[in-house]
């Protein structure tokens, strides 16, 4: 059988996708850019900017000058290849192979398949239909090979469709660019006036060979199917999801348990040999009265252990309502994460957070108590006392510096600090008393004041000057003043800590 | 007991001191300190700002520097007299001559080897360690210090409100009483009051790379590093009062101050044992007699006379002479060059050679501008030819070696982009926030950005974080940024130039500057000679050595014939492409109305279409008057004296001055201060103060208020471009002397005008079409005529032929081409024979491209045709052998019409011999009613006119209130298109993209100056897509012929 191939191309790809992020964009110009020596440059711009006269490869600011009420959006390098990826997958519906064409295409292997749909005319509109309906602006050529179809789909003026065995009819009328040449190549073809490929496509091979080299005669060959071109196919991930159907509906608590650990076991298995942990996992019960039941969990750290894993969805079973039995279970784990091999030789760990059995632990203590029950605080880098620390959004995360030893903190630090009554000095001396709930402390030994301004660019506001004071008992106190001593405000002090 | 601060980091050290020098003068004199020293990091730069600042005030200025050494703890130095001084000067030019442009590598043991005369104070850590002690290196440095320094090491002690600060100073006092080194207290002041931390901490952000908000640690947890009053010192001292008292003691010993720093002229410029003055008069007559022959005139008689007796009151004999050196140096290398400035044009300036205004032709007097008062030094400023000013300067250091001469700095200042940028990066704004205020940030003024422009920008004006961003940046502009160098402004002195200033390596190769700038150094009194670079110059040397050459001429500046009436009628028709000053479209516009007939009207068209008399709105005001329509009247008798050579009107730099003198009560130097403040980004402040009193003195005198208005609109103007007339008229006369080139040997001028591009206003393309047009021939770039340059062939008829040379093609490579010339013999046959003469393949792909083979019978298409294939060249055993495309059979290719030969030819060279692009779609043109531009001049006042053609210049010059000036050009010649706001705001994307412009619109005709004043415009470029015809289905490359063609240049 001949091979017949599609390529599609997409015209605006990735301003497309952010049409359909951003609806409002839809009827402006816009444009993508990214930095280049030092200056804004646009990798893509809308159809709107572009018959504004606005194209890649023009600088910011000069496009601006044209259009002032231009959007700019910051443009990411790797989203054309995510996009064209996912496309791709979605692609497979059609054919089980489908390569990435960067950066604005696909190529589908499409031998075979046409008819399934009714012939090539048929399938092509298909595919270029359902792409053009989710937004995005495609056109597609099929031929015997993967050169002519994308000449045609670039190029083409008449029909998307090359019969087999007359690409070289159909490539004659187009301009040497649709042969995927090199800039050089195409400047110097240009140059001899051969604008078109029937201009030279017939001349002699080594006259040709001569002047532009191998590569135009590599082309040509491609896209005549001299030469045989393999495009890397996309492989679909496969989903970390695993079924039990069951010969008979499955209505107790003992019976879901048993699904639920043969599926882990199965998925458990599959991590541990692709080296990979599951950070969240979602049991789905599909009964026979159509209903879905479910119950999900998260875990702290990737885990791939069956039993922590069961016991953490064990506390939901009971909220499962089986109603007239299940006939289907599904354990799917959405969000799975590499896991260094380092922590699989921990034996007899030392309790710290490297150790598995803590945030084994800590997620049986979540799920039993609920979120927001456990803290973990980091250092953050701010002066200003109320925001020197920031809670750790995971446990793996790591201060990205120390605590810092050169000034003084205390180990408990009140959410608010409360205000006390003192005795001072002015201007800036350590308080000789103070009386804090109704207790009246004497001041025996005393350091500072440690001067803190306000975060100026958050909040404006008085500095605090800070004293860590010793009272007779020999407890300490971090306890200040709010601004300077003015005397109009003798109750500027409070107590915002206590410690050790 | 009083307090000296001496730490105090200026904004000198660059992104980390947040005031400026004169503001911590003037807090500090304010607080009632006894002094105040600056000790920037590793520089000295800013000390003479704190210098001038402290003049007159009870407070001592001490000059010093912080030392931050690659090995050890930093070091506070203070010298204490002036050899000392030369000592820390020495110390950081060695420094800085180690390392790169802005860069100082100190080691400990250079400041031992200069340590004499100074005091030291060592800056401890900022904190203790944890056993709440210092580090043994500290330990140790400090003992090494004592040895080294003895008494006069202190040790720096600062109350920084850290929370430790008891227990720092009294381990510090610890230390110092163990090892024997006094504390003595500072404030390691950064800005001049609390309110500047918000700057600082920008700063930092700056120069961390970061953002406020991810600055944590690197910024300071409070605002204690500001100036404070003596009392406030000396209670945070109060249980160690003797660092109080030892601050005393060093500013008791420190009396040096910069005032004693004596620039001595360099001395060896005189011959047979005479003095400087006795050799300028012996030359100055030796001069007069060449240049007047035996017989003197008597008023040069006297004038030399004068000037001489004047110079030697002055003193100024050696600066003369050293002028006059650089000058026969450059004279002796051919190298050609005109001096310019108040002092340049003087009759002993004219008979020594520096300058060629014969003084004769325009009477300046000579002293009227060196004010005596001021005992400023006179400035001469001599221009030289733009590519071999080089040769000068490595004169200069040759002569007087790196030690003694060097270029002046120049500090480049924040300004408002810049400043927006730094601040909103450092605030954290988004790119896109940037680059809209800064886009809009050209309108920021002394209150800042208005709101509605805010809103207009879609901001929200009460954002506080915005609002802030704008304050600090109002605080930023103005702060230094870094040290450049001046264009060409050197000092030269007779000792070490190190022992007055700290010199240092500039970002270009083997250059030296010192650190600091031009108004530092007038303060001082040195004496500072401008070597600069004029493009002009080059171009009319070139044309003086192709006179020669070909024309048997032997011109030079001051012997071209003056007084030509026909060079003037040239001139007053607007007939100056290329021409020196004159020949932009403001100035074009100008000859017509001005019509010059003399020099010194020369003098007053390159004065006038500057910023000062525009803004001032005086141009229009002395072109009546001198058209005879408006009565020439003064306002005073006194201003008659001084405006009576421009009927009345001021339009040089000098008589607005001098009407602020003698019509507003200024001083001279006063005056002088107010051009300087508005030149220089000064405080808003100081330009308004001035204003009102410039008016209220004027009103106070009688003026109208209008009057004064109008004239200090004008100071501001001069202030960012000033001209005064004795730069006007040394560029008057290269004005003349290029318009007489032009005039009478245009192929000559043509020629050495494209041998010097890149310069001036125009294109080669528009070069060469006014060449063609006045009767020179122009041939196109042959691989077996031409050479690099452009050059003079066989005479035809009244002119020689211009040969265009390889440099106009893109992307040739000088070497390469001169190859090829060396190698051509008998002339080259074949494509294969520039090969065997070692030009590479890529240079004839060019050469072929720019259509150079037509000697040998080949058309561009055939000739790239072969080139191509010779990547192929038989080599090696076979080399020598035909190549295999002799025998390959020959393929057509398809012709090329004449329309794509002039496409490629200005793709490859921007010009094209063959035909004008728009001779190609004039047909089309035609049929739109479209009229040629030279019919335009037949069209009555008033026409509603359409015309279309290639956009040369767009121009919207700050001055014309968003006036956009464009320049286009068709086959049959120009036009200039106004513009207005309201239009261009319409049309923008049109005007800015059109490479093929059409408009319609007014024709406004003013004598010999038309102009279209634009209704709507279109863009015509498709229609040079579409002028190369091509089979069908053929779509095109690149997005289209029409890019070939130039853009059109942008100006402000």
């Amino acid at each position: 059988m001949h091979q017949r191939f599609v390529t599609i191309w997409f015209r605006h790809l990735v301003t497309d996708w952010w049409v359909l992020r951003r609806p409002a964009l839809k009827d402006q110009p816009f444009v993508l850019a990214g930095p280049e020596r030092g200056r804004m440059v646009i990798r893509a711009a809308n159809g709107f900017a572009q018959s504004e006269g606005i194209g890649v490869g023009m600088v910011v600011a000069d496009a601006r000058a044209m259009l002032p009420g231009l959007e700019v959006l910051d443009d990411k390098p790797e989203r054309a290849v995510t996009l064209l990826r996912k496309l791709g997958e979605w692609c497979i519906r059609y054919t089980p192979l489908v390569a990435v064409d960067l950066p604005d295409g696909l190529i589908l292997d499409v031998t075979g398949c046409a008819h399934l749909w009714g012939g090539e005319e048929p399938y092509l509109r298909q595919i270029l239909t359902r792409l053009r309906t989710a937004g995005y602006d495609v056109r597609g050529g099929m031929a015997d090979t993967i050169g002519a179809a994308r000449a045609i789909a670039r190029f083409g003026k008449r029909g998307s469709i090359v019969e087999t065995g007359r690409q070289l009819d159909a490539l004659l009328p187009l301009p040497p660019a649709a042969l995927r040449l090199e800039e050089g190549i195409l400047l110097r073809l240009r140059k001899l006036g051969l604008f078109t490929i029937q201009d030279f496509v017939r001349m002699p091979r080594s006259v040709l060979r001569r002047r532009f080299g191998t590569e135009l005669l590599y082309r040509i060959d491609q896209a005549m199917g001299r030469k045989v071109e393999m495009p890397e196919p996309l492989q679909p991930p496969e989903a970390y999801r695993e079924r039990l159907p069951c010969p008979e509906p499955i209505v107790t608590a003992t019976g879901i348990g048993i699904a639920l650990r043969r599926l882990l076991d199965i998925i458990c298995e599959r991590l541990v040999k692709e080296g990979k942990g599951l950070r969240s996992a979602l049991f789905m019960c599909y009964r026979i009265d159509g209903k879905l039941e479910q119950i999900d969990i998260g875990t702290n750290r990737p885990s791939r252990n069956a039993s922590h894993l069961f016991k953490l969805f064990e506390l939901k079973i009971p909220t499962i309502e089986p109603a007239l039995g299940i006939e289907l279970f599904v354990l799917e784990a959405p969000k799975v994460e590499e896991v260094s091999p380092l922590q699989e030789t921990i034996w007899g760990g030392t309790g710290g957070l490297e150790d598995v059995n803590v945030a084994e632990l800590l997620d049986r203590l979540t799920g039993r108590l609920g979120k927001d029950i456990i803290h973990r605080f980091l250092p953050d880098e701010h002066y200003w006392p109320e925001r020197s620390f920031k809670e750790a959004a995971h446990l793996e995360e790591k201060p990205t510096l120390s605590w810092p030893v050169d000034r003084p903190r205390p180990i408990r630090l009140l959410t608010r600090p409360e205000p006390v009554e003192v005795a001072a000095p002015i201007p800036d001396y350590p308080p000789m008393l103070f009386r804090y709930r109704g207790k009246v402390h004497k001041i025996i030994r005393a350091d500072g004041p440690e001067r803190i301004e306000r975060e100026w660019w958050l909040e404006q506001g008085p500095h605090r000057d800070y004293y860590r004071v010793e009272d007779e008992e020999g407890r300490r106190y971090w306890i200040y003043r709010s601004g300077h001593y003015t005397g109009e405000n003798p109750h500027g002090w409070f107590l915002h800590g206590f410690f050790a | 007991m009083g307090y000296s601060e001496l730490q105090v980091t200026s904004n000198f050290s660059f992104l980390r001191g947040a005031s400026h020098p004169e503001e911590l003068v003037e807090q500090a004199a304010k607080f009632g300190l006894s002094a105040v020293a600056i000790t920037d990091r590793n520089t000295l730069a800013g000390i003479v700002r704190a210098h001038v600042a402290a003049r007159g005030k009870e407070l001592q200025f001490i000059p010093g520097c912080r030392l931050d050494l690659l090995d050890g703890s930093s070091l506070l130095a203070y010298p204490t007299d002036r050899e000392a001084y030369g000592r820390l000067s020495a110390l950081l030019t060695l420094g800085n001559l180690r390392a790169e442009k802005g860069e100082c590598f100190l080691y400990k043991a250079d400041v031992y080897a200069h340590a004499k005369g100074m005091k030291f104070i060592v800056v401890p850590p900022a904190g203790l360690n944890a056993a709440f002690g210092f580090e043994d290196v500290f330990r140790e440095e400090l003992g090494n210090y004592k040895e080294a320094f003895g008494g006069e090491l202190y040790l720096a002690a600062s109350r920084s409100y850290g929370g430790d600060d008891a227990k720092l100073l009294f381990r510090l006092s610890q230390l110092g009483g163990r090892i024997g080194v006094p504390l003595v207290a500072t404030n390691d002041v950064h800005y001049h009051e609390p309110a500047r931390r918000e700057l600082q901490d920008v700063l930092t952000c700056t120069r961390e790379k970061c953002t406020i908000q991810t600055a944590g640690y690197r910024l300071h947890a409070n605002a204690e590093r500001h100036m404070k009053p003596v009392e406030e010192m000396r209670r945070l001292f109060r249980q160690y009062p003797d660092a109080i008292r030892r601050t005393q003691e060093i500013t008791e010993a420190c009396q040096f101050s910069l005032a004693t720093l004596q620039y001595v002229y360099p001395e060896e410029l005189t011959s047979e044992g005479r003095t400087p003055q006795e050799e300028l008069t012996v030359l100055a007559w030796a001069g007069a007699k060449e240049r007047f022959g035996i017989a003197i005139p008597e008023s040069i008689k006297t004038a030399i006379i004068h000037e001489l007796g004047f110079i030697a009151q002055m003193n100024y004999a050696s600066y003369f002479l050293t002028v006059y050196d650089i000058v026969r140096y450059a004279r002796g290398e051919n190298i050609l060059c005109q001096g310019r400035g108040s002092a340049a044009n003087s009759t002993v300036c004219y008979c020594l050679g520096i300058t060629a205004v014969n003084p004769t032709k325009i009477e300046l007097l000579f002293e009227r501008f060196i004010s005596s008062a001021r005992n400023e030094p006179p400035d001469i400023d001599v221009d030289f030819e733009h590519e071999r000013r080089e040769e000068v300067i490595q004169y200069v250091y040759r002569k007087y070696g790196r030690d003694r001469a060097a270029i002046v700095a120049t500090v480049t200042q924040e300004r408002q982009k810049g400043a927006i940028r730094d601040v909103g990066r450092a605030m954290g704004l988004s790119v896109d926030m940037l680059n809209l205020l800064s886009g809009a940030i050209g309108e920021f003024t002394a209150k800042g950005l208005g709101d509605d422009r805010i809103r207009e920008l879609g901001l929200n004006p009460a954002d506080g974080h915005l609002r802030k961003v704008l304050e600090l940046t109002g605080q930023l502009i103005g702060f230094p940024r870094q040290l450049g160098q001046h264009t060409g402004g050197f000092v030269i002195t007779q000792g070490k130039l190190s022992d007055l200033c700290p010199i240092m390596n500039a970002r270009m190769e083997d250059r030296t500057t010192i650190e600091w700038n031009k108004d530092d150094i007038d303060a001082l009194g040195f004496l500072k000679i401008d070597v600069l670079a004029l493009g002009m110059l080059t171009c009319i040397r070139k044309a003086f050595d192709l006179a020669r050459q070909h024309y048997g001429l032997e011109l030079t500046l001051a012997n071209i014939p003056q007084d030509d009436p026909a060079v003037y009628a040239m001139i007053s028709h607007a007939e100056t492409i290329g021409v020196f000053q004159i020949e932009s479209r403001a100035q074009m516009a100008m000859l017509p109305r001005l019509r010059p007939r003399c020099f010194y009207d020369l003098v007053i068209e390159v004065a006038i279409v500057r910023p000062g008399p525009i803004q001032g709105d005086m141009v229009h005001p002395y072109l009546r008057r001198r058209n005879g329509e408006e009565p020439v009247e003064y306002p005073s008798k006194e201003l008659e004296d001084i405006l009576g050579k421009t009927l009345g009107v001021p339009l040089f730099q000098e008589q607005a001055m001098k009407i602020a003198i003698v019509a507003a009560g200024f001083t001279p130097s006063e005056a002088d201060e107010l051009r300087r403040a508005m030149a220089t980004f000064k405080s808003v402040g100081v330009v308004s103060r001035f204003g009102e009193k410039l008016v209220n003195g004027m009103m106070a005198r009688g003026y109208t208020q209008e009057y004064a208005h109008r004239i200090f609109k004008q100071l501001e103007g001069f202030g960012s471009y000033g001209f005064p007339e004795s730069h006007a008229a040394s560029f008057a006369l290269l004005v003349y002397v290029s318009s007489w080139l032009k005039c009478y040997y245009p192929d000559v001028f043509a020629t050495a005008l494209l041998n010097s591009m890149p310069m001036g206003f125009y294109q080669p393309a528009q070069i060469i079409i006014d060449a063609r047009k006045n009767g020179v021939e122009v041939r196109p770039v042959d691989v077996n005529t031409s050479g690099w340059d452009n050059l003079l062939e066989k005479r035809r008829d009244r002119y020689y032929a211009i040969r265009l040379g390889f440099r106009q093609v893109k992307g040739l490579r000088e070497e390469e081409m001169e190859l090829l010339v060396k190698n051509r013999g008998e002339g080259y046959m074949n494509v294969s024979a520039l090969v065997d003469a070692g030009v590479p393949v890529a240079a004839l792909e060019k050469l072929a491209d720019a259509d150079g083979f037509r000697s040998m019978g080949l058309d561009r298409r055939r000739a790239l045709w072969e080139v191509s294939a010779l990547a192929d060249q038989p080599v090696a055993l076979f080399s020598g052998q035909p190549s295999e495309s002799v025998l390959e059979e020959r393929v057509p290719l398809p012709e090329m019409s004449a329309a794509e030969q002039v496409v490629q030819d200005y793709a490859a060279t921007s010009l094209s011999l063959k035909a004008h692009p728009v001779s190609f779609v004039r047909e089309k043109l035609g049929l739109l009613r479209v009229l040629a531009l030279k019919d335009l001049a037949g069209c009555r006042d008033g026409a509603f006119v359409k015309v279309a053609g290639l956009v040369l210049v767009r121009q919207r010059p700050g001055t014309a209130s968003g006036v956009c000036f464009i320049t286009i050009e068709d086959e049959s010649g120009f036009a200039n298109l106004v513009v207005f706001q309201g239009i261009f705001d319409k049309y923008r994307k049109t005007i800015l993209q059109s490479r093929l412009l059409m408009v319609e619109g007014k024709l406004q005709k003013e004598g010999e100056v038309v102009h279209v004043v634009v209704q709507r415009c279109h863009n015509l470029s498709g229609m040079l897509r579409q002028m190369v015809e091509r089979k069908e289905e053929a779509p095109t490359l690149f997005g289209g012929e029409e890019k070939v063609f130039d853009k059109g240049r942008n100006f402000r």
